[in-house]
């Protein structure tokens, strides 16, 4: 029998015990409540009105949302992840404001957990410097080949220096290691410029991925902007055969082009088959023709660079299509998803050229490349076609470059 | 005159719910570039002359705006440009308040001279709306709390423009009127300030465009004039209806001005027209043709008509005549707008130095030039007595 003046204590405590794990369930629960809230937001401001007051309430739970509000990145869409971001910057600035400390170990194995979501662990990851600057020399060297693609952009300028500094006799061999790392257009040239001056040879169009080869055919009809959104036979070419129906009923057909510009720039002003009078194209369309070859099914990105509106087909499918005329050539400015199938893939590149008459407007070019979702090369290779004979080829080989991937084997 | 503009702007202010001090919008009070306020500075430099300094996260060319005892600023970062700033200083101290960042959802390809950061937020009494170049749109209360967000890429995927965006939104009332003119699908909408869901959606011409929308009442209609390549558009604020379209003017990059019943456009140098019921009547009231505009909007300010342009030439013409008063060659292009208070004119060029000219005068009256180094592209703001002018790196509060 238990006697209640030994039984009271221990009940009480029970009591205190289960009062005390309450509330922090209670408090689990709102969290949770209010990140599915905030993940379900969607598209015109669809769940906006109880995103609004679940925000406040994930905010209010301080520190203790910060590490779940930062793991909800992982699953939603890049609208709920704005509402998370500001969230996390809410939590943070709360805690620091109160003098309280961030979770500094918890923010340092998420950062380095690449099964989260890059951007929440590029957040966490400056979190945690703001706490501790000594964790950039401790991380950064694991995030050379990361999928963050600012989180690898310092982790390369940070390996760049060390290398220069240390100046090891190994200084050609590191940087080669490090170009591979790198993703920026700025990076990548600075380092195959140091490289060549080590007495090296780096190549920066095969590191991209660019298109060097392709077959071109044109001009079709684009008058008023109508080759937009006309589907012209070779959108569903499966290789660069047969005679087209060009603009103004001329017969027109495949051309093979190939590029020595190390960002896989074709200029189709020069390309495409024109009049003598004729120094320029107004008002057409048309289409390039690259075969890469895959290895084995690959998911890839192809990455377009225009100044004129383009689509992007890759065996047949129409990946993406953005129709603005001179507004700028970007880098990787048009993105189509997609997977190579193992073997020969058709990539089908429509550009269109509208009818201004400036001097800026008479561009009418592009570039592409096929890499991986970090803008990195994946092991592909590219059909080209010389002195009538078919050849296999790294993506990105040029002719006459100092040094391919191809030679250094 | 001085009394007419003045109490037009309080008409204005009091009719779109702001108060007289505040620069809540881009070009503060209905984008006139006119500041009802009183004792403002007339020198200063890097090291002397402002009330605060505070620095900034990152680059911008939008313009800091003032609403009550508030500074919101944006800004954008990152090698790609897709890092969003909202941050919120307190206008006496310079103190900063609080600092939000989203990630961008659209392109963030833009001119070289521009950036994300190009549009102005707008603020009211809840706190601050902030459009980026990127279609991201958000809403933070004064204190932070983020009401609500926006991914308008995300909800129309083809919007795109690879120069960059620079339209800013304005409030009326309840209503955030977003105007999105790009290259992709065109449209200038309202959105519920609580919520932010579309209360209605205009379609345009898929055209882009720089221009901030301006707002004017009509007896019992409030209409907001959103000019662009194709012409101008009067929409019925509450259902979105197109009232009537002029193609008297074709703006694109600088925005008007509205003048009581008078609207100041940037065609042809600067021209004026009468706006009835159903939009402009008769021939231009006024043309000043010789004056040369550019990036910057013009500024009509106590019976004069200024404009500023890339080529560091300041134009000035009589409101009255349209008459070429006086045009002056400055040092440095200008990209910010010119702004006024206080019988005073300010110039702020694309380096920093700030040229303040007599706003009284009919001549071309140098009162003191002010450089702050650095770059600066965003029209400054004027409130609680100060000039506010945001750098590259740092927001300056100048005066006491």
């Amino acid at each position: 029998m238990l006697r209640w003046d030994r039984t009271a204590p221990l009940l009480s405590a029970a009591l205190a015990v289960a009062l005390a794990v309450l509330p922090v369930r209670a408090t689990d629960d709102e969290t949770t409540r209010a990140l599915s809230a905030l993940k379900s937001v969607t598209k015109e401001g669809k769940g906006n009105e109880d995103a609004g007051p679940a925000w406040k309430t994930l905010v209010s739970k301080g520190g203790a949302a910060l590490m779940p509000a930062l793991e909800a990145f992982d699953d939603t869409n890049p609208t709920a992840t704005n509402w998370l971001r500001a969230a996390v910057d809410a939590i943070a600035e709360k805690e620091t404001t109160a003098g309280h400390k961030l979770p500094v170990e918890k923010l340092e194995a998420f950062a380095k957990d690449t099964k989260h979501a890059p951007s929440a662990r590029r957040v966490a990851y400056e979190l945690l410097v703001s706490q501790d600057a000594t964790a950039k020399d401790r991380l950064l060297p694991g995030f050379l080949n990361d999928k963050s693609a600012d989180l690898r952009r310092d982790a390369v300028a940070r390996e760049l220096g060390a290398i220069e500094k240390a100046a090891r006799p190994s200084l050609r061999a590191d940087l080669e290691k490090l170009f591979a790392y790198a993703r920026d257009k700025d990076q990548v040239d600075l380092i195959a410029k140091k490289i060549g001056e080590t007495g090296g040879a780096a190549s920066v169009s095969e590191h991209f991925g660019f298109v060097t080869h392709a077959a071109v055919v044109g001009p079709f009809d684009s008058t008023g902007g109508k080759g937009f959104a006309t589907a012209y036979p070779p959108e569903a070419a499966r290789d660069a055969s047969g005679t087209f129906k060009g603009k103004g009923g001329a017969e027109v057909k495949w051309v093979t082009a190939d590029t020595t510009d190390k960002y896989g720039k074709f200029d189709l002003n020069r390309i495409v088959p024109k009049g003598a009078a004729q120094d320029r194209y107004t008002d057409a369309v048309a289409y390039a023709l690259a075969v890469v070859v895959a290895e084995a099914e690959t998911p890839c990105e192809i990455r377009v660079a225009s100044a004129t509106a383009v689509q992007i087909f890759l065996n047949g499918k129409k990946l993406f299509e953005r129709e603005e005329y001179h507004h700028g050539d970007a880098l990787d400015a048009n993105i189509g998803r997609g997977v190579l199938k193992k073997g020969e893939n058709v990539i089908v590149l429509k550009v269109c050229q509208n009818s201004q008459d400036q001097e800026w407007a008479r561009v009418w070019s592009f570039q592409m490349r096929v890499c991986d979702e970090t803008g990195g090369p994946l092991p592909l290779k590219q059909k080209i076609t010389a002195d009538n004979k078919d050849k296999i080829v790294p993506l990105g080989y040029i002719p006459d470059a100092p040094a391919t991937k191809e030679e250094k084997k | 005159m001085t009394r007419f503009i003045l109490t037009v702007t309080l008409a204005l202010t009091l009719a779109l719910g702001l108060r007289a001090a505040d620069w809540a919008q881009f070009k503060g009070p209905n984008a006139s570039g006119v500041s009802p306020e009183k004792d403002l500075p007339v020198e200063w430099s890097k090291d002397k002359g402002h009330k605060w300094k505070s620095p900034l996260p990152a680059r911008g060319v939008s313009s800091p705006v003032v609403y009550g005892d508030r500074v919101y600023v944006t800004c954008s970062s990152g090698v790609r440009d897709d890092r969003l700033h909202v941050v919120c200083f307190d206008a006496n101290t310079g103190k900063q308040l609080w600092h939000r960042q989203l990630q961008a959802t659209g392109g963030t390809a833009a001119h070289p001279k521009s950036c994300m950061a190009a549009p102005t937020p707008v603020a009211d009494d809840s706190g601050v709306y902030a459009l980026f170049a990127t279609g991201d749109l958000a809403a933070f209360d004064a204190d932070g709390t983020l009401r609500w967000y926006r991914s308008l890429v995300g909800d129309y995927p083809t919007v795109t423009n690879q120069v960059g965006m620079a339209s800013s939104p304005v409030l009326v009332k309840d209503r955030l009127i977003v105007p999105m003119d790009n290259a992709g699908e065109s449209f200038i909408a309202a959105v519920d300030t609580k919520y932010g869901k579309n209360v209605w959606k205009a379609e345009r011409p898929r055209e882009i465009n720089w221009v901030t929308p301006l707002v004017r009442t009509v007896g019992t209609a409030t209409e907001v004039l959103f000019d662009g390549p194709s012409g101008l558009t009067a929409y019925d604020a509450g259902s979105g209806e197109q009232r009537w379209v002029s193609k008297l003017t074709k703006g694109s990059i600088p925005t008007g001005v509205l003048d009581g019943d008078t609207l100041y456009v940037p065609t042809a140098g600067v021209t004026a027209f009468k706006l009835g019921a159903k939009g402009p009547e008769g021939a231009p009231v006024m043309k000043a043709d010789k004056l040369q505009t550019g990036m910057p909007s013009p500024l009509v300010y106590l019976g004069k008509v200024y404009s500023t342009n890339g080529r560091g030439l300041v134009s000035c013409a009589e409101v009255k005549t349209g008459k070429l008063l006086y045009k002056e060659g400055l040092k440095g292009a200008f990209s910010a707008s010119p702004v006024a208070g206080d019988g005073k004119v300010y110039l702020l060029n694309e380096t920093g130095t700030c040229t303040v000219i007599d706003g009284k005068a009919d001549t071309f009256e140098i009162l003191a030039s002010n450089d702050l180094g650095g770059e600066t592209l965003g029209t400054p703001a004027i409130a609680n007595g100060r000039i506010y002018i945001r750098t590259d790196k740092a927001l300056y509060a100048i005066g006491k």
